[in-house]
C-alpha cells in the first residue's frame, strides 16, 4: 500500500517537473512547477515531516509561485508569453542531464544505507526547540540574510528618480 | 516501507530534470523555474536522510534551504525586472555586452 | 731599525700618498702640496729600500725579509696572500724604481711649470699611485699579488699617458696601451691559473723536485711570456709604446723606459725557476728578444720625433734583456735592466729638457742647442754613450755581459742580431745628438734657454749613475749566479769597435752637411722597408675583418635567438589569451553550461575517481 502511494507521488512529481522544464508557455511552466511543489509536500508528509510539508506549501507554493507569476506579468513582451528551449542546446542539455542522473544514481545507490528507517515522527515543537538552541546562530544569520535579500531586491528593482 | 534508495533515486531524477531545464532554457524566468526544481530535489534528499537516521537536523537544514531559496528567487526576480527594463526582453542571450 | 717595518714602509708610504691625494680633492688641487706629498713618500720608499738593499749587497743568500697576510680564503685553507718579500732579487729593483721615480718626480715639478696649477696635482696623485703599484709588484711575495699590481701599473700608465686629456690623440694612445697590454695580460692570467691547478699555489719556487713536469713548465712559462711581450713591448705587441709618447715626457721617462716596461723583464726574473725548466720557451725568448732588438733599432733610425727614437730604443733594449734571460742566466738581463733604467731615464729627461726649450718634439726643429744648453747637452751625450755601450760606461758592462751569455748558450743568430742592433743603436743615437745639439741652429733653437735647476739636478744624478753603475752594480746585483766581474773578451772588443765605428759614421753622416735621411745602398733601402712594416695596420685589419664580424654574429644571435625566445614566450601568451578570451561570451546560458559541465566532471571524479 505504501509503495503504491509512493509511486503515485513520485509519478506526479517527476511528470510535473518534466512539464515545468519543457512547456512552451511560460505561465504553464510556472504552474507545473506549483504542482511539483505540492507533490513534494506530499512526499514530505509521506516521510514523516509534516511541519515541513506545511511550510513547503505556504512558502513555496504560496510565496515563490506568486512571485514568479508577478515576474512573468511584469516582464511580459506583448501578449504572448511563449518560450521555447534553446534549440541548439537541447541535445547537449539532455546529455548533461542524463550524465548527472547517471552519476548521482550510481553514487546514491552504492552509498545509500539499506535498512529500515527510524520512523520517528518529527513535531513542530522539536523543530522549534532545535532552532532556538542547537541551531541558534544559523537561525539568526538566516534572519539577517532575509533582511538583506529584502533590501537588496527593493534597491535593485526600484525605479530611479529622473 | 519505502527504502531510502528509492527516494534518493527520485530526487536524483528530479535534479536531472532541473539540470536539463537550466541548460536548455533561454528565458530567464524559465531558468529560475529549473533552479527551483533542483533546490527542491536537494530538499527531498535532506528530508529522506533525516527520516532514515531519525533526529531533526535534516529537516532543520531543509527549512534553511527553503528560506534561502525564497530569498534567492526574490532577488533573482528583481534582477530580471532590471534586465527587462534595460533590454525589453528577458532572454539570457540578450545581455551579452560583457563578452570577451 | 726593524727590517719588516722598512719593507712595509717601502710600499705603504706611496699608497698612503696616493689615497690621500686621490680622496682629498683640496689637497690635490694645490700642486705644491700634491708634489710634496708624493716626493716625500717616494723618498721614504727610497731610503727604506736602500737600507734593506745594503744588507743584501754581496750576500745573495741572506734570508728574505717577508711577511704575508691571508687574503682569499677558499675551501678551508687560504688561497692567496698579500704581503712583502724583500730578498736579493727584489731589493736592487726596489732601489732602482724608487730612485728613478724620485728623480722623475722632482724633474716634473719644473717640467710642468707652465701648466694650470689646478690640474698638476692630479699628475702627482697618479705618480703616487704608480709608485705604489710598481713597488708592490716588485715586493710581491707571490705571483698573484704581482698580477694585481701589474694591472694597477697598467691603470696608472693609462691615466698618465692620457694626462693631457684634452688631446684626442692622447686619449687614443692611452686606450691603445691599455688594450694591447690587457690582451697580453690574458697570458698572465691563464699562466697563473695553470700554475695554481698544477701546484696549488701562486709561488714561483718550483724546484725540480716538485710535481711540475717539463710540459707544465713550458705552458706556464709560455703564457707568462705572452704577458711579457705585451708589457715589455716586444714584437708584435710593441705597437703601443711609440704611441705612449703622447704622455708628458717625465712619464715616458719613468714608465716607458725605466720601470713599467721593465716589469715584464722583472716577472721573468722573479719566476725564473719556472722558466729554467722550460728550454723551448727560453729559446723562443732568445730569438724573440734578438729579433725585436734588431727590428726596433732599425725603425729607430728613421724616426724624426726625438721621443719616438727613444721609444723604439727602449723596445730594442728590452729585447736585449729578454734575449739575455733566454740564454739561461739571470744576471745579464737583470744587470742591463738596472743600467738601462738609469741611462734611458736620463735620455728621456734630457729630451724633455730639449723639448721644453724649443717647444717641439721634431728633430728638424732642433739644432745647435749645444751653445745654449751646455749642461743638458753634456748629460744627454753621456746617456747616449752609455746606451751605445761606450767602453767603461755602465751600458758597456751590461751589454757585454748579455752578448757573452748569448754566445755561451749557443744562440748564434740572436747574438748576431744583437751585435747588429748594437751598431745601429750607436748610429741612431749619434744621429739624434748631431741633429739636436750640433749643426745650424733652427728657428726655434734661437729662442731656447737652459732648463731650471730643479730639472737639471735629477738628470745630473742619473748621469753620474750612468757613468759608474757598471762598476758598482756587479756587487749590488748579487744574484745566485754571481757576477764574475768584467773580463776583456774578443767579442767585447769586436762589439766595442763596431760601436765606435758607428758613432764615427754618424758624426760624419749627420755632421756639418746635416742631411737628415740616410739614402743609397740596398741595406738602407731594405732597412727603410722594415721600418715601415705595417704592424699597426695588420692589427687594424684583423680587428675590422675578423673581430667585427664575430661580434656582429654574436650580436645577431643575442638579438634574434636569445631575445627571440623571450619575445616568443610573450607572444605565445598574447595569442593564447586572445583565443581564451572567446570563452567569455557574455551569454549567461553559456556560463550556466560551463558551471553544470564542471559540476558533472567533478561529480564523476568523485564517484569514479581517486580516494
Amino acid at each position: 500500500m505504501a509503495q503504491f502511494a509512493f509511486a503515485i507521488i513520485a509519478a506526479c512529481l517527476l511528470g510535473s517537473g518534466f512539464q515545468a522544464v519543457s512547456s512552451r508557455n511560460l505561465v504553464h511552466s510556472v504552474l507545473w512547477l506549483a504542482i511539483s511543489l505540492v507533490a513534494t509536500a506530499a512526499l514530505y508528509a509521506f516521510l514523516d515531516a509534516s511541519f515541513l510539508a506545511a511550510i513547503q506549501i505556504i512558502l513555496y507554493t504560496g510565496g515563490v509561485i506568486t512571485l514568479m507569476l508577478f515576474g512573468v506579468m511584469l516582464t511580459e513582451q506583448g501578449t504572448d508569453t511563449g518560450i521555447t528551449n534553446a534549440s541548439h542546446r537541447r541535445i547537449p542539455a539532455a546529455v548533461g542531464a542524463l550524465a548527472t542522473f547517471g552519476l548521482m544514481a550510481t553514487a546514491l545507490w552504492q552509498g545509500a544505507p539499506r535498512g529500515d528507517a527510524a520512523g520517528e515522527f518529527v513535531t513542530a515543537k522539536q523543530i522549534g526547540l532545535s532552532f532556538l538552541t542547537t541551531h541558534l546562530l544559523a537561525f539568526e544569520a538566516l534572519s539577517i540574510l532575509l533582511l538583506a535579500a529584502m533590501l537588496g531586491a527593493i534597491v535593485v528593482a526600484r525605479r530611479k528618480d529622473p | 516501507m519505502i527504502g531510502l534508495p528509492a527516494v534518493l533515486l527520485v530526487s536524483a531524477a528530479l535534479f536531472a530534470l532541473g539540470v536539463y531545464g537550466v541548460l536548455s532554457r533561454k528565458n530567464a524566468i524559465g531558468l529560475l523555474v529549473a533552479v527551483e526544481l533542483m533546490a527542491n530535489a536537494v530538499n527531498i534528499n535532506l528530508v529522506a536522510f533525516s527520516n532514515h537516521w531519525g533526529g531533526v537536523a535534516g529537516q532543520v537544514f531543509a527549512l534553511f534551504t527553503i528560506a534561502l531559496t525564497v530569498a534567492e528567487v526574490a532577488v533573482g526576480l528583481a534582477i530580471i525586472i532590471l534586465l527587462y527594463r534595460a533590454h525589453k526582453a528577458v532572454e539570457v542571450d540578450e545581455a551579452a555586452e560583457m563578452s570577451g | 731599525m726593524d727590517k719588516l717595518l722598512l719593507a712595509e714602509a717601502i710600499v705603504l708610504s706611496p699608497l698612503a700618498a696616493a689615497v690621500v691625494l686621490l680622496v682629498i680633492a683640496p689637497l690635490r688641487r694645490n700642486h705644491a702640496i700634491s708634489a710634496s706629498v708624493t716626493i716625500l713618500a717616494t723618498t721614504v720608499s727610497l731610503v727604506s729600500a736602500l737600507l734593506l738593499a745594503l744588507d743584501f749587497t754581496g750576500n745573495p743568500d741572506l734570508a728574505p725579509v717577508q711577511q704575508q697576510w691571508p687574503w682569499l680564503p677558499a675551501g678551508g685553507h687560504i688561497m692567496a696572500t698579500v704581503g712583502v718579500y724583500v730578498d736579493a732579487i727584489s731589493a736592487p729593483m726596489l732601489v732602482v724604481v724608487s730612485l728613478v721615480a724620485l728623480c722623475v718626480q722632482v724633474y716634473s715639478v719644473g717640467y710642468l711649470g707652465h701648466e694650470p696649477s689646478n690640474d698638476r696635482g692630479r699628475y702627482f696623485a697618479y705618480h703616487a699611485l704608480f709608485a705604489f703599484s710598481m713597488l708592490g709588484l716588485v715586493i710581491a711575495p707571490n705571483l698573484l699579488q704581482l698580477f694585481l699590481c701589474w694591472e694597477l701599473v697598467g691603470l696608472a700608465s693609462y691615466l698618465l699617458i692620457g694626462y693631457y686629456w684634452t688631446k684626442p690623440s692622447a686619449g687614443r694612445a692611452a686606450l691603445k696601451a691599455f688594450w694591447v697590454t690587457k690582451f697580453a695580460d690574458m697570458g698572465l692570467m691563464l699562466g697563473l691559473m695553470v700554475l695554481y691547478v698544477k701546484t696549488g699555489g701562486f709561488d714561483w719556487t718550483v724546484t725540480p723536485a716538485s710535481t711540475l713536469q717539463t710540459i707544465d713548465h713550458e705552458w706556464i712559462a709560455g703564457l707568462l711570456l705572452m704577458a711579457v711581450v705585451g708589457k715589455s713591448a716586444q714584437f708584435p705587441l710593441h705597437v703601443w709604446l711609440p704611441d705612449a709618447m703622447e704622455g708628458p715626457t717625465p712619464v715616458s721617462a719613468l714608465l716607458h723606459a725605466a720601470t713599467m716596461v721593465a716589469a715584464g723583464v722583472y716577472l721573468i726574473v722573479r719566476s725564473y725557476p719556472i722558466f729554467e725548466g722550460a728550454p723551448t720557451v727560453l729559446t723562443i725568448m732568445a730569438w724573440l728578444g734578438g729579433g725585436t732588438a734588431l727590428y726596433a733599432a732599425t725603425v729607430a733610425v728613421f724616426q724624426d720625433d726625438i721621443k719616438k727614437v727613444l721609444a723604439f730604443s727602449t723596445c730594442s733594449q728590452l729585447g736585449y734583456m729578454v734575449a739575455a734571460l733566454g740564454s739561461g742566466t739571470l744576471v745579464a738581463g737583470y744587470f742591463h735592466l738596472t743600467t738601462h733604467a738609469f741611462f734611458k731615464a736620463l735620455l728621456f729627461l734630457g729630451a724633455g729638457s730639449v723639448i721644453h726649450a724649443v717647444h717641439s718634439n721634431n728633430l728638424h726643429d732642433m739644432g745647435g742647442l749645444m751653445r745654449k744648453m751646455k749642461p743638458t747637452a753634456a748629460m744627454f751625450i753621456i746617456g747616449s754613450l752609455a746606451l751605445a755601450g761606450f767602453p767603461m760606461l755602465s751600458g758597456f758592462f751590461s751589454k757585454d755581459l748579455i752578448l757573452e751569455e748569448l754566445l755561451h748558450a749557443g744562440h748564434i743568430v740572436p747574438l748576431a742580431c744583437c751585435v747588429l742592433a748594437a751598431g745601429l743603436t750607436a748610429f741612431y743615437m749619434t744621429r739624434v745628438v748631431m741633429m739636436a745639439f750640433f749643426g745650424e741652429p733652427s728657428q726655434a733653437s734661437d729662442h731656447a734657454h737652459e732648463s731650471p735647476a730643479v730639472m737639471l739636478a735629477p738628470m745630473a744624478l742619473l748621469a753620474v749613475l750612468s757613468l759608474v753603475a757598471g762598476l758598482l752594480m756587479g756587487d749590488f746585483v748579487a744574484l745566485k749566479d754571481g757576477y764574475a766581474g768584467f773580463h776583456i773578451t774578443a767579442l767585447g772588443m769586436t762589439v766595442s769597435a763596431i760601436g765606435i765605428a758607428a758613432i764615427g759614421a754618424g758624426i760624419w753622416r749627420f755632421g756639418p752637411s746635416r742631411r737628415a735621411t740616410p739614402l743609397g745602398g740596398p741595406a738602407t733601402i731594405f732597412a727603410g722597408l722594415v721600418a715601415k712594416a705595417p704592424v699597426d695596420q695588420t692589427f687594424e685589419l684583423f680587428y675590422r675583418r675578423v673581430l667585427d664580424r664575430v661580434s656582429a654574429a654574436a650580436g645577431w644571435f643575442d638579438r634574434y635567438v636569445m631575445d627571440g625566445l623571450v619575445n616568443l614566450a610573450g607572444y605565445a601568451v598574447l595569442v593564447a589569451a586572445a583565443k581564451l578570451r572567446k570563452l567569455q561570451t557574455g551569454n549567461v546560458g553559456d556560463y550556466v553550461y560551463a558551471i553544470v559541465g564542471g559540476l558533472i566532471v567533478l561529480t564523476a571524479f568523485g564517484v569514479f575517481g581517486g580516494n
